[in-house]
């Protein structure tokens, strides 16, 4: 929160650009006292309209919708405008008491009938969360201060999805005329001011005043979009940026000896082959689990690890996150690096003479992890071939055509074992050729309907078998570091790549 | 000379016609599938073929071109398919942005290049291989690496400048001056070493004329010989390369505007371009085309003013 001395850069510019300027004074862009708060992010909002919230986009939404339920940043569910909230037996009514008193910032009331606007409009609107209220039957307004939401069948994931995307809530008065795409009518802790925010680029939230819980604590919140870390890094050095998630290595070292900036270091995606044909549809030899456990094998993950990501991460073989139920510490080390077992594998599986694995390179893939992967796979006799693609043209390819067996891919580590299952091992998107086996299949089904302790046994015995059967070849956690400056108080949110805005306060507060 | 600028206008509309169905069917090549763009990687394969039928984006190419052309002769050119925005509105926010760092490069490189051009031409000797010096330098220098110096050591170690961030001169002058100017002055290197040599060869060329001799022997002073008939004479081919090296900033600014984090239209024409958002890149296209046109007719205006043997009768 630097200023800049405008009088010395005005007039050294002055100078430099043979202008004559009278009363070159004034403000700079720096943000200047506590009471601001600026965040730099590599995510752009497509629109503020709570149906297209997605991912890492949330901060947009938190700072001018509430969500029925708020998540602390250890992934804890607290009361936000759901006051209460339980389940029946069977877990497929989930019962909620609603904060009365609260209007939205058009002046529309909040209550059980603008919940069941808002979740039909989030299910029905065509985002990219909408398959998250899949399992959503019906919401049951009984009355202004309850409302009962009725599953088809029991959904582990809905209280995170409530804390999430779809527990946004916006004025059921604007939910139909597209307005919000622009301009949100929440009952959050912002405004959006729209007169000093620029769409895509920067976007400016004031304190709301009246709001019905505590004061957000920054007057002014702002988001700016960024494409690339240098000019977040550089924004971070001279104070212009409060704080700002840095992904790339390079980044997190250039920051490395910056006193004045804060470092939390913290693991969200991990980076691995996703090896989606385990039928054999388009490699034959992937269908058997020795040449998908032979994969695992001929990966050099800690030299992967050093020579990629400069040691920022932690090698692992399984796609769960550390904060799941399923997570197992032992399987993280589970496919240790060994050629000779690989080939030994391959030669078992009748791939002897190894074969051919096509895989789609996107621009995010670096020279060094392309040339670690075709020289450990290529140890083996797997020889792997490159299809240059643009990151348009990929996502064609990968998910419609489903032209590829395998992918490199960065996936975000859920801290809900439902959400992993959901995205990477039931039939879907990541999962595009449907593949299963009846023990996956068998446990899956009690993850979701069995008790807190089924549900958890359960879900590590499946993580268990899938590292065994080599469902996927994960390399390693990203570590990823939140800065933030001095005046800035951040931590981590669970289950995220970016704080939410609650968690941000001013140093010493 | 209102003939001639009409029929420069007239091939320009027809240039920009031709130029939009060109762009919209080369857009058109890479499928980009917006809607699973805009719904992310896990969304569900008919959500994301929903979006796509939402935008129009199942009809043949032809079709959403008219669809197109049809709105923006009527000036609607749409809605940006990834932020929501209206898209004049967005282009409209960014333009200043990119405007007040090309006026300010071509000032710049106005100002500086003459100066140099002339000094070097006129005195030649030691000033002459020092501004031959400086433009070899400046040519050889990677623009990347001279904006990242600057930002270095102007914005990050001495902190006079911001190092990023764009403050809008309506805001504040003084904002808006600080933070465009490391940015032209990154710009400004490549261009003041180009269009220097130009004036300098000119100015050398002209002095070599018998009028010179003439007006020497006459006993004028050599500035009012210069200043007066020399520059009018030699600006001619400076000032077309300073009009080619305008359209040509817009290339410059995008790496600029990424380093500098300025929301112009240099990065958003990448951003938008590399997403597939055809409405944006369209509108950008478009305003390219005009500006083109535009500062082709105002140099050849100029030219002709400077110089009466390049009118057109």
């Amino acid at each position: 929160m630097k200023r800049y001395s405008t009088r010395i850069a005005a007039s050294a510019a002055c100078a430099a650009a043979a202008l004559v300027l009278s009363g070159c004074g004034g403000g700079g862009s720096a943000s200047g006292g506590a009471s601001e708060l600026d965040i730099a992010t590599l995510t752009a909002a497509q629109s503020l309209d709570p149906a297209d919230a997605i991912g890492s986009a949330l901060p947009f939404f938190q700072a001018a919708y509430d969500t029925l339920i708020k998540r602390d940043p250890d992934g804890s569910y607290k009361p936000m405008l759901a006051t209460e909230w339980s389940y029946d037996k069977d877990r497929t009514h989930l019962s909620m008491t609603l904060r009365t008193g609260v209007k939205f910032d058009d002046g529309t009331a909040f209550d059980a009938a603008a919940v069941k606007a808002n979740m039909e409009h989030f299910k029905n609107g065509g985002g990219g969360g909408a398959k998250y209220l899949k399992s959503l039957k019906d919401v049951k307004v009984v009355d202004p201060a309850h409302v009962v939401l009725e599953l088809s069948q029991p959904d582990p994931g809905l209280e995170f999805y409530l804390s999430d995307a779809a527990g946004l809530m916006a004025s059921p008065a604007k939910l139909k005329d597209g307005s919000l795409k622009t301009a949100p009518a929440g009952t959050g802790p912002y405004v959006l001011d729209k007169g000093k925010t620029a769409v895509g680029n920067k976007y400016v939230f004031t304190r709301r005043n009246d709001y019905w819980g505590d004061k957000a604590k920054f007057k002014t919140l702002t988001i700016s979009v960024f494409d690339n870390e240098t000019a977040v890094v550089n924004g971070l050095k001279t104070g212009q940026i409060d704080s700002a998630v840095l992904q790339d290595a390079d980044q997190q070292t250039a920051v490395a000896s910056d006193a004045n900036l804060t470092k939390t270091p913290f693991t969200f995606d991990f980076q691995g082959l996703l090896l989606f044909d385990r039928g054999g549809v388009r490699t034959p030899a992937l269908k058997k689990p020795e040449v998908r456990q032979a994969i695992n094998y001929a990966l050099d993950r800690a030299t992967m690890l050093d020579k990629i990501r400069q040691g920022h991460g932690e090698i692992t073989d399984q796609v769960f996150g550390t904060e799941t139920k399923a997570y197992d510490k032992s399987l993280d080390t589970y496919y240790p690096h060994d050629p000779a077992k690989a080939k030994k594998l391959l030669a078992d599986a009748g791939y002897a003479g190894g074969f051919t694995l096509k895989l789609p390179r996107v621009p995010s893939m670096t020279d060094a992890l392309v040339s670690s992967i075709q020289t450990d796979l290529g140890a083996v006799g797997i020889k792997v071939t490159w299809d240059q693609l643009d990151a348009g043209g990929a996502v064609q390819k990968v998910y419609r055509d489903r032209a590829y067996s395998a992918m490199v891919m960065n996936m975000g580590q859920s801290s809900i074992d439902w959400l992993t299952d959901q995205d990477l091992v039931t039939p879907g998107a990541f999962n595009m050729f449907g593949t299963t086996d009846p023990t996956v299949t068998k446990l899956l089904g009690q993850v979701q309907a069995g008790d807190e302790g089924q549900a958890a046994a359960a879900s590590k015995e499946l993580n268990k078998q899938l590292v065994e059967q080599a469902w996927f070849a994960p390399f390693y956690r990203l570590q990823y570091q939140l800065v933030s400056s001095k005046d800035v108080k951040a931590v981590t949110q669970s289950g995220m790549a970016v704080p939410s805005i609650y968690d941000y306060s001013p140093a010493g507060s | 000379m209102l003939r001639f600028v009409a029929r420069r206008l007239v091939s320009g509309a027809v240039l920009l016609l031709v130029i939009s169905l060109l762009s919209y069917l080369l857009l058109s090549i890479p499928d980009n599938d917006v809607g699973r763009q805009l719904l992310g990687q896990s969304a569900d394969q008919s959500a994301v073929d929903a979006r796509n039928a939402a935008l129009g984006l199942d009809r043949p190419v032809l079709v959403q071109y008219f669809d197109w052309l049809a709105h923006a002769v009527r000036g609607d050119l749409g809605t940006s398919w990834f932020t929501s925005e209206d898209v004049t509105q967005t282009i409209a926010n960014r333009l200043p942005v990119t405007i007040s760092l090309m006026l300010g490069v071509t000032l710049v490189t106005a100002v500086v290049s003459f100066l140099l051009g002339v000094w070097a031409g006129v005195r030649r000797g030691a000033a002459d291989r020092f501004v031959q010096v400086l433009g070899v330098a400046g040519y050889a220098l990677p623009g990347f690496l001279v904006t990242l110096i600057l930002v270095l050591v102007f914005a990050v170690k001495l902190g006079w400048f911001p190092a990023i961030g764009y403050t809008p001169i309506e805001e504040s002058p003084g904002g808006w001056l600080s933070t465009i100017t490391l940015p032209v002055a990154s710009l400004s290197v490549a261009s003041v070493a180009g269009v220097s040599q130009q004036v300098r060869g000119a100015v050398i060329d002209v002095l070599r004329q018998d009028y010179i001799r003439t007006l020497r022997a006459r006993g004028l002073s050599m500035p009012r010989i210069v200043f007066k008939h020399v520059l009018r004479n030699a600006s001619a081919p400076a000032l077309v390369l300073l009009g080619l090296q305008f359209i040509g900033l817009l290339g410059g600014a995008v790496l600029v505007e990424q380093i500098f984090g300025l929301p112009g239209i240099g990065g958003m024409t990448v951003s938008y371009t590399a997403r597939g958002d055809v409405p944006v890149v369209m509108a950008l296209v478009m305003l390219t085309v005009v500006g083109v046109v535009l500062i082709n007719l105002l140099t050849d205006i100029l030219i002709g003013w400077l110089n009466p043997k390049a009118r057109v009768s």
